[in-house]
């Protein structure tokens, strides 16, 4: 087969994993190919609008496994095909060097069996890294069930490893990939937390989720992302929203992938991360998933009205945070500037306040900006989701809404 | 008479024009470089002033690294009366000292924070979506058209990104060219180098298979152009290999 073939293959077959950060690692270039960049480096966007950092490929796209979501079934009748190691790092310096990309992510279907595969993985990544000198960025996908010693060895290669825990419960992951075990997932990110390190994998680990395909609410979502977050460190969660590839009565029959779903888990995700959110803050047993037209910060805002209108000039770093427009750094730059001098309205934009969102809910030196009249729950609620509006694609899923 | 005072364009020769200004208390109508054209009621004024070197060092230890790197970035910027804006930041700067980035109501200084930050941007952006070719004698040649002026600072990443290869990447735009060796990088003008345009054997059929790999990855069912625009705006695809063809 030849290699423009076998690209078009495993490119196909990698493409539905979210991952393509290319960040939080340092490698310095001695004699070696290339070096890292801390923050990552996007290097171009496809016709999704995704980013593409990393040639992002799987090693074969044969699989022992039989997970009713994915491409690569065992029951799937699509051509198969695999890279030889040599192969992987001919494409990964040529395109490399080009500067198209900052690295490889390299995962891979299940052959023969997990260490087996394990083992391919490693033999690629220590030729590219060994013979070849390569520097770049390097993920790598741990293969579930495969022994200690070889994640060891992996770890010590790469820089970021995941494990995707695919669905958010136990129940969905029988249901759907019944080979995959959870604790197989559950062990390898135990491993990785306790041995992380500057030299093993220095970016440190994420996994995947996918939405949509099973039933799970968005707080049972966002309750098991908090957990992955405090017990295993992760880096990052990433959500993948469902896209119907195989016909099965298991799976739901879905038009259009669920995109803004996904946009709303990934803005929660972030405010449990950078805004000292809880889960408990955003949704309950009640209010179990998110509100599709309004993003999850304002809504949390609207429903906690009473904490509101807040002084810039006096509320605290948290509660600035809390504000709607107002993010990490315009938060920070509110509370080194007003060491300085009184913030006043005018100044706000400047500093990177989006005013149009924040104006229903701050006192800018006692004053509101508004009419007063207008501070109250509808009015700032439609005038919230009028802007949001011509941010949400038009597709089916809104429409269903109206 | 509105003064404006003409520097040859280097940036410390300017740092050096506004520190002398503000020393004796002149108060400029703009300052230009050399290629500027007066209007009739303008009066140019050219000055013969050392050119301190030191004078980077000093405004470091005065206003801090930030202010220092800000300052350079707005040097580099496209934006039409920077050298006024600078002028008008130093002045504040004088007084704010090392505080003066975090004087945000200060117009100069969010100014000063809006335009270098742009810079700065489209800089970690063209990090990128700059694309090399491979040339005969394995040379990696790059053209690229940015809005500001960031040859020297996309150069000194590939320095050691590319640390082990020789590249040449030019500026269509300002028609400079900036050259390294494998040990350290020169800007010249164009005219000054002439690089045969050959490309190497492989080249063609490797940019082949990256146009294979960028069609295949996205996933047809989530295609968002707007998305794509947002993040690739179309002013960089005349260079970028794998989407130039869809202009």
């Amino acid at each position: 087969m030849e290699l423009q073939e076998k690209l078009k293959i495993l490119a196909d077959s990698a493409k539905y994993d979210a991952s393509c950060s290319s960040s939080g690692s340092n490698r310095k270039s001695g004699s070696g190919v290339g070096n890292t960049a801390i923050a990552g480096i996007c290097h171009s966007f496809a016709s999704d609008g995704r980013c593409i950092s990393l040639l992002k490929i799987l090693l074969t796209n044969c699989c022992i496994f039989d997970c009713k979501y994915c491409l690569n079934r065992k029951s799937n009748n699509i051509k198969r095909a695999i890279f030889t190691p040599e192969e992987i790092c001919t494409l990964t310096l040529n395109f490399y060097r080009r500067n198209y990309i900052e690295g490889l992510f390299l995962s891979s279907g299940i052959i023969k069996n997990p260490d087996y595969t394990m083992e391919l993985l490693i033999k690629t990544i220590f030729l590219l890294r060994n013979k070849y000198h390569f520097n770049g960025y390097i993920h790598a996908k741990a293969i579930p069930g495969a022994s200690p010693k070889l994640l060891k060895k992996l770890g010590l290669l790469v820089d970021r490893l995941s494990a995707n825990i695919e669905l958010p419960t136990e129940n969905g992951l029988k249901l759907l990939a019944p080979n995959k075990e959870s604790k197989n997932v559950s062990q390898i990110m135990e491993y990785v937390k306790i041995n992380q390190s500057k030299k093993y994998v220095p970016a440190g680990q994420s996994t995947q989720m996918i939405i949509g395909a099973t039933k799970e609410t968005d707080l049972q979502i966002m309750s098991k992302s908090a957990n992955l977050y405090n017990q295993y460190h992760l880096k990052r969660v990433f959500y993948s929203a469902y896209v119907p590839i195989n016909k099965d009565n298991l799976l739901p029959s879905l038009e259009h992938p669920p995109l803004i779903r996904e946009n709303r888990l990934y803005q929660a995700d972030w405010l449990l991360r950078y805004y000292n959110f809880k889960v408990t803050d955003l949704l309950d047993v009640k209010n179990p998933n998110f509100n599709i037209l309004i993003d999850p910060k304002a809504d949390w805002a609207l429903r906690h009205l009473e904490e509101f209108p807040k002084e810039i000039n006096t509320c605290s770093y948290n509660e600035l945070l809390k504000i709607p427009g107002i993010g990490v750094k315009s938060a920070r730059r509110i509370i080194s500037s007003r060491r300085n001098f009184t913030i006043h309205l005018e100044d706000l934009k400047r500093m990177g306040v989006v005013l149009k969102r924040a104006k229903y809910f701050i006192l800018c030196n006692g004053k509101y900006i508004t009419n007063k009249e207008f501070f109250n729950k509808k009015f700032i609620e439609r005038n919230v989701m009028l802007e949001e509006r011509s941010l949400i694609p038009t597709n089916k899923e809104q429409l269903r809404l109206f | 008479m509105n003064n404006i005072y003409i520097y040859d364009g280097d940036f410390i020769s300017l740092l050096n024009i506004i520190l002398y200004l503000l020393k004796n208390n002149l108060h400029p109508e703009n300052i230009k470089t050399d290629v500027y054209h007066p209007s009739l009621f303008e009066n140019t004024i050219y000055l013969s002033i050392l050119k301190n070197e030191k004078i980077i060092d000093q405004i470091i230890s005065a206003f801090g690294q930030y202010a220092m790197r800000s300052m350079y970035y707005v040097f580099l910027s496209k934006e039409e009366n920077k050298e006024l804006i600078l002028y008008y930041f130093f002045q504040n700067a004088l007084k704010r000292r090392h505080k003066i980035m975090y004087y945000h109501n200060l117009k100069c200084v969010s100014e000063v924070l809006r335009i270098s930050n742009y810079v700065r941007h489209e800089t970690h952006k063209m990090k990128g979506f700059l694309r090399f070719k491979e040339l005969e004698k394995n040379i990696l040649y790059a053209e690229m058209e940015p809005t500001n002026n960031i040859l020297f600072l996309v150069s000194c990443h590939f320095v050691n990104r590319l640390k082990n290869e020789f590249w040449v990447i030019k500026d269509n735009k300002r028609k400079i060219i900036s050259i390294y060796d494998k040990k350290q990088f020169v800007i010249v003008k164009e005219e000054e180098f002439k690089l045969s345009q050959k490309e190497s054997k492989g080249e063609q059929n490797i940019e082949f298979l990256w146009r294979i790999f960028y069609k295949t990855i996205g996933i047809k069912e989530r295609r968002n152009e707007r998305c794509r625009m947002n993040f690739m705006p179309k002013k960089y695809w005349k260079y970028i290999t794998e989407v130039k063809e869809e202009l």
